[in-house]
């Protein structure tokens, strides 16, 4: 039998399988393909077909090789587990081989297939089954039962008699083990001891099998342990090789040029039914014979399809209210203001769309007002259109009022007009408060120096030139006490009268002194002109004459200390002339005084533009000019170029420097006020534009957080202006007030304004020959 | 009686009951008053109970706010009907009417009409002392500064010099304040300059002497309050070098005279950190002073020292008036108001009453003997005359001049105030 056969194959040694194959003659069998049952199978097969034995015979034989096989292959069995294990495998070989020999060679059933044959009876041919022998190989009750203990630990038997149950629960015995020297006997009457290995599940050697050993000799050659492993396995071509060859869809080619001029051929195409249409072989638009009757159906007619579900009912229509009867009562009727309002509300805000109506009779009620409205836009709904959507912005117009604190809460700030002091002529164009805030002194064009008390608007003092006054400005030196009027190219140094001792005499010395400095060896172009000692009460003490020709003094500014000073010269622009060119303000205009050493120099050599403004850093050794259109700001100790702003403004008017002199505003015709933020950069932090006319002057106060601008629209405005110490908060800008008083006169409105110090006061001068002071 | 009970039944009535601190006193009764009746009824009503021979008008004040239009308006909102009303009533003051002008060549800063018979305005810028008599003819004319007066005080006479002489103390832009003594002999006039006093280094603002006569204050623009006796010394009391100046030669030839003796303070008052603008004594030994720090200060004027400080927030003083039992002074600020301080209060910031101007008040003075009527003056030339429980609206106005300032007033009697102005005209409104 076959399974013997295959069972013998696998038992032997490799050396008794040679033998063994000798015995058997198997022409195609090979140890290598001893791995499994269906090799075997396969490897049966050949055999079969080799042998061309007859089928039917086969059987028989193995009955027969059986026992043979039995009895000869026992012998080398050392015991009866051994033979036991033998016969583990069943007769499904049996079965296949008798199937292949009957039908085809590749099929591989386990159950016997059917033969088919002539029946001697019928004549017709029919299906016979191999008859199913009830012999031993059917039959596994007379196997030696195997351990049935699963895959457990073994060791767990260790101190038991047996090593596990049978299916029947009766226990497997260990089986008896000799002692060391049966063990040396039997290796010594074993040949095949030396390959058998112990085997726990059954407590005894075991021979190994002709797969396992040729795996140890495989691992000893350092070979791959699978004996299937081909390492020479000849190349499969799953990509290359004819008829393999990978198509690609893509193309590197370039676009052929065709597919960009148009095609000919197509053009003959067209040409061919243009010319067909002229010659009306072709008609365009054939009326077509059989839909010229539109076809219609009647799309309501049918049942709605029962799958959808069935339509929404409308809902139910509110009931008519008492106030929208013709008649209603007196009470729903609305009242005046009702209807203002109802009539002021948009259409898609009103809470009901009517308003209730009284008529005495149904007959006096007229047609419906809405009717046309209403079919419009039933309309638009049927249409799909959509009705008028109004771009509503709900925003409430306060929120986009920047949050700014009340100027209630930042009080002092000036807000009336006090008092107003009276030229007699002319445009006063320029005032300056003592730095005691106590006395004022303005000046006209006529030449009428005006000096007076603040808050009671008294003239102490006054003095003519006969010149047209540009610029007045109080030293800021509280040991001495003297202003500087500058007019058409001089300046003129006053002493107020009534003044201490002590601050007369110092004074006196520095602008008198006994023993005057020697002229200064280089000739300058700026002579220093000292009056008499004991000078008439009318005439300055002290006078500076600028080179001829350099215009009327524009602005003289001050040192915070009271020595230096520096002016601007030239004529003020005219503000409707803002086109034209500047005049003055060249190279020569701005000058720089030192009253102690009598001394005059000019800064700049050559200067880009018209010189505006200058003035002197509250606290740093900087000075800022201001040419048309930028502000320059240089360092005076290391003489260079700081820094330039580019205000954005036309033509700069008028600057002025916070007193921590971090901040600039700067002024413009153009009506701008710019903000610049020195430390942050040099475009403005913020833009004003609250003035109708030009921008004429700007002032910070000194002490309080206000700033003051004044403009030819005759109105001054005044600004909160809180600088954080903090670089991180902004400047807080918040205006305060209009104050309006000054006559506009030929379109100059305020020409000046200046704060009183220590107090919330303002001084301003108009073109309307005034001077006003503005109290809080 | 008879005509408020008649008048009963038309419009709703209101339970009232008069009270005064005049001399025309009610019994004290309810009074059935319409509510539609006003100031002009009720006077009738009084005048009418108290049947007095002459018809004298009265003004009412509900709830500190004086009557101006019929009683519901007045009683609207506060009033709860069944609820007396209560109603304060005194004389009315007419609207002064001016008598006369009196021009002068300057600005005149200050007046005084405390010389029987006799009032001083003062000129600012001539540094001279005209008197007027009730004649309104100038009697003098002193040149005693060399630069504008400020303001001026007379001493209250003392038992040494005759009758018709007082002693005037001037203070003025030059830093001086001066003693003068002027003789009113009967047609001849003549002022004699006795000394000078020196202390501030800046121009003085007020002056003010107290009752008995023996102290005088200067307030300074420099910060300062000084204390002088009106004693005039025997010798010079600071040295001619200290104030020698090369444009004082009228000053030095008047001194080479040797009649003027210079004067040293007696005492200087420190605590004002800016400009003193006025000081005014309360009594014989305090004074009080307002100043552009926004304080107003009680001194003890014996020891020197600053008794009570009420400071509020930025309002720089301009002048001070005290009525007649100094317990509050009334100062006007540069914020257009005039405010009513408590001085017996304890805490810095009293309770105030503010009085609104309409243009900054420069001038006040309490009425005579008064303790709620004062007058006060004004930038747009109008003298208003108030009443302390009145802080809404004034008594009276009158405009004066226009567009001028009213620089100095002062009360001429018992109900004559006469501003001092400025600008070549003196006026003295009297009121009918």
């Amino acid at each position: 039998m076959a399974s013997h056969v295959a069972n013998r194959k696998r038992k032997p040694t490799a050396k008794e399988q040679l033998d063994a194959s000798d015995v058997e003659s198997f022409p195609g069998g090979s140890l290598d393909s001893l791995s499994s049952d269906e090799e075997e199978d396969r490897l049966l097969h050949e055999s079969d077909k080799s042998d061309s034995d007859s089928v039917d015979a086969f059987p028989e034989i193995d009955t027969d090789s059986d026992s043979d096989t039995e009895g000869g292959d026992d012998v080398d069995d050392v015991d009866e587990g051994s033979s036991a294990n033998d016969e583990e495998f069943p007769g499904s070989e049996d079965e296949a081989q008798d199937i292949e020999g009957a039908s085809s060679e590749n099929d591989l059933h386990i159950f016997p297939k059917a033969k088919t044959v002539v029946s001697d009876i019928t004549g017709q041919p029919k299906k016979v089954y191999p008859e199913i022998e009830p012999d031993y190989d059917s039959d596994s009750s007379t196997e030696d039962a195997p351990n049935r203990i699963g895959n457990i630990p073994l060791h767990w038997y260790d101190d038991l008699p047996h090593v596990g149950y049978d299916i029947d629960g009766t226990k497997v015995l260990k089986p008896a083990r000799g002692d060391e020297l049966d063990k040396f006997l039997k290796t010594v009457d074993d040949p095949s001891a030396w390959t058998s290995a112990f085997d726990k599940n059954t407590q005894m050697d075991k021979p190994l099998t002709a797969e396992e050993l040729d795996i140890i000799r495989r691992l000893e050659a350092l070979e791959n342990p699978d004996s299937n492993y081909d390492p020479y396995h000849p190349t499969v071509e799953w990509f290359t090789g004819k008829g393999k060859e990978e198509i690609m869809p893509l193309s590197a080619a370039p676009e052929p040029k065709r597919r960009w001029i148009p095609s000919k051929w197509e053009k003959q195409k067209v040409m061919k039914i243009v010319r067909a249409i002229r010659q009306g072989r072709i008609l365009p638009s054939k009326p077509k014979a059989t839909s010229s009757i539109p076809q219609f159906y009647a799309i309501w007619n049918d049942e709605p399809s029962s799958h959808a579900p069935p339509p929404l009912t409308a809902p139910k229509l509110r009931l008519p209210t008492h106030s929208e009867s013709y008649n209603p009562p007196e009470e729903h009727l609305p009242t005046e203001k009702e209807q203002k309002e109802w009539e002021a509300t948009d259409k898609e805000d009103r809470e009901r769309d009517y308003l209730p109506q009284k008529y005495s009779a149904l007959r006096l009620v007229p047609a419906y007002g809405q009717f046309i409205q209403e079919r419009f836009s039933r309309q638009l709904d049927l249409y799909l259109a959509p009705r008028i959507q109004r771009a509503k912005l709900n925003i409430d117009p306060n929120s986009l009022i920047p949050k700014l604190p009340s100027p209630n809460t930042l009080r002092p700030f000036p807000n009336y007009k006090s008092l107003s002091f009276p030229h007699a002529r002319g445009r006063v164009r320029c005032a300056s408060i003592s730095p005691d805030g106590a006395w004022v002194v303005s000046a006209d064009e006529e030449g009428a120096v005006c000096l007076w008390e603040v808050i009671v608007g008294r003239e102490v003092k006054r003095w003519s030139l006969n010149e047209k006054v540009g610029a007045v400005e109080w030293c800021p030196r509280m040991d001495a006490s003297f202003f500087v009027v500058g007019t058409e190219e001089k300046l003129y140094f006053f002493m107020p009268p009534n003044l201490p001792p002590a601050i007369r005499l110092a004074t006196k010395a520095l602008l008198i002194p006994s023993a005057l400095s020697s002229t200064p060896a280089t000739p300058s172009l700026v002579k220093w002109v000292n009056f008499p000692h004991e000078p008439a009460p009318e005439s300055p003490h002290l006078s500076v004459d600028l080179p001829a020709s350099s215009g009327l003094i524009r602005q003289i500014a001050w040192h915070r200390k009271g020595d230096y000073f520096a002016t601007v010269c030239g004529h003020h622009p005219c503000p409707t002339l803002i086109t034209t060119t500047a005049s003055g303000g060249g190279q020569g205009a701005v000058w720089i005084h030192q009253v102690s050493r009598r001394h005059s120099q000019a800064p700049f050599k050559k200067i880009k533009g018209s010189v505006q403004l200058v003035l002197f850093h509250p606290s740093r050794p900087h000075f800022f000019v201001a040419t048309q259109r930028y502000v320059r700001i240089y360092n005076l100790a290391e003489q260079k170029l700081l820094k330039m702003l580019t205000p954005g403004i036309r033509w700069i008017s008028s600057m002025d420097v916070h007193p921590s002199g971090d901040h600039l505003i700067v002024g413009g015709y153009d009506r701008k006020l710019c903000w610049f933020d020195l430390e942050l950069s040099e475009k403005p932090y913020k833009i004003l534009r609250y003035h109708s006319r030009a921008i004429r002057s700007l002032h910070f106060h000194p002490s309080y957080p206000l700033f003051v601008s004044s403009s030819d629209d005759g109105s001054i405005q005044v600004f909160h202006a809180r600088v954080y110490s903090d670089l991180l908060t902004d400047p807080l800008i918040v205006p305060l007030k209009i104050l309006r008083g000054h006559d506009v006169r030929e379109g100059l409105g305020v020409l000046q304004v200046r704060w009183v110090p220590k107090q919330p006061w303002l001084v301003s001068t108009g073109a309307d020959s005034t001077v006003a002071v503005w109290c809080h | 009686m008879a005509a408020a009970s008649s008048s009963t039944q038309t419009p709703p009535s209101i339970p009232v009951v008069f009270s005064t601190k005049t001399q025309y006193q009610l019994p004290p009764q309810k009074f059935m008053v319409p509510a539609s009746w006003r100031r002009f009824q009720l006077s009738q009503l009084i005048n009418t109970a108290l049947a007095l021979p002459r018809v004298v008008p009265f003004d009412f004040l509900i709830r500190g706010v004086l009557l101006r239009g019929t009683l519901s308006e007045a009683a609207n909102g506060e009033w709860k009907q069944e609820e007396t009303l209560e109603i304060e009533y005194i004389e009315s003051v007419m609207p002064p009417t001016r008598l006369a002008a009196l021009p002068h060549e300057e600005w005149v800063s200050s007046i005084s009409c405390s010389v029987p018979g006799q009032s001083l305005p003062h000129e600012l810028i001539r540094w001279y002392i005209p008197h007027i008599d009730r004649a309104q003819t100038l009697l003098h004319t002193a040149p005693w500064h060399p630069a504008p007066i400020t303001s001026f005080t007379i001493v209250s006479s003392n038992k040494a010099s005759s009758e018709q002489d007082v002693l005037v103390v001037t203070a003025s832009h030059d830093r001086t304040a001066q003693i003068s003594r002027a003789s009113l002999n009967g047609t001849e006039t003549t002022s004699t300059p006795l000394a000078t006093l020196h202390l501030h280094d800046a121009p003085i603002a007020d002056v003010a002497s107290n009752q008995s006569g023996n102290r005088i204050l200067t307030a300074g623009w420099d910060g300062l309050i000084g204390l002088w006796s009106s004693s005039i010394p025997e010798i010079d009391e600071v040295p001619l070098e200290a104030i020698a100046a090369p444009e004082r030669k009228k000053r030095r030839k008047v001194q080479e005279d040797g009649s003027v003796k210079t004067k040293a303070p007696s005492a200087v008052l420190r605590s004002h950190t800016a400009r003193v603008s006025a000081v005014k004594f309360s009594s014989a030994d305090d004074a009080v002073s307002c100043g552009f720090d926004s304080t107003i200060r009680t001194w003890d004027v014996e020891r020197g020292l600053c008794s009570h400080t009420i400071t509020v927030s930025e309002k720089p003083f301009l002048a001070l008036a005290l009525p007649a039992v100094p317990a509050t002074a009334l100062a006007a600020s540069a914020d257009r108001s005039a405010t009513l301080f408590d001085l017996r209060t304890g805490t810095s910031v009293a309770a105030a009453v503010k009085f609104t101007h309409p243009a900054t008040p420069a001038a006040l003075v309490f009425a005579q003997n008064s303790e709620s009527q004062f007058a006060s003056g004004a930038y747009d030339g109008v003298v208003r005359i108030w009443d302390v429980r009145s802080a809404t609206h004034e008594v009276a106005n009158a405009r004066v001049w226009d567009g001028q300032k009213v620089l100095g007033l002062d009360w001429a009697g018992k109900s004559w105030p006469s501003p001092a102005k400025v600008e070549s005209k003196y006026g003295v409104p009297v009121q009918m």
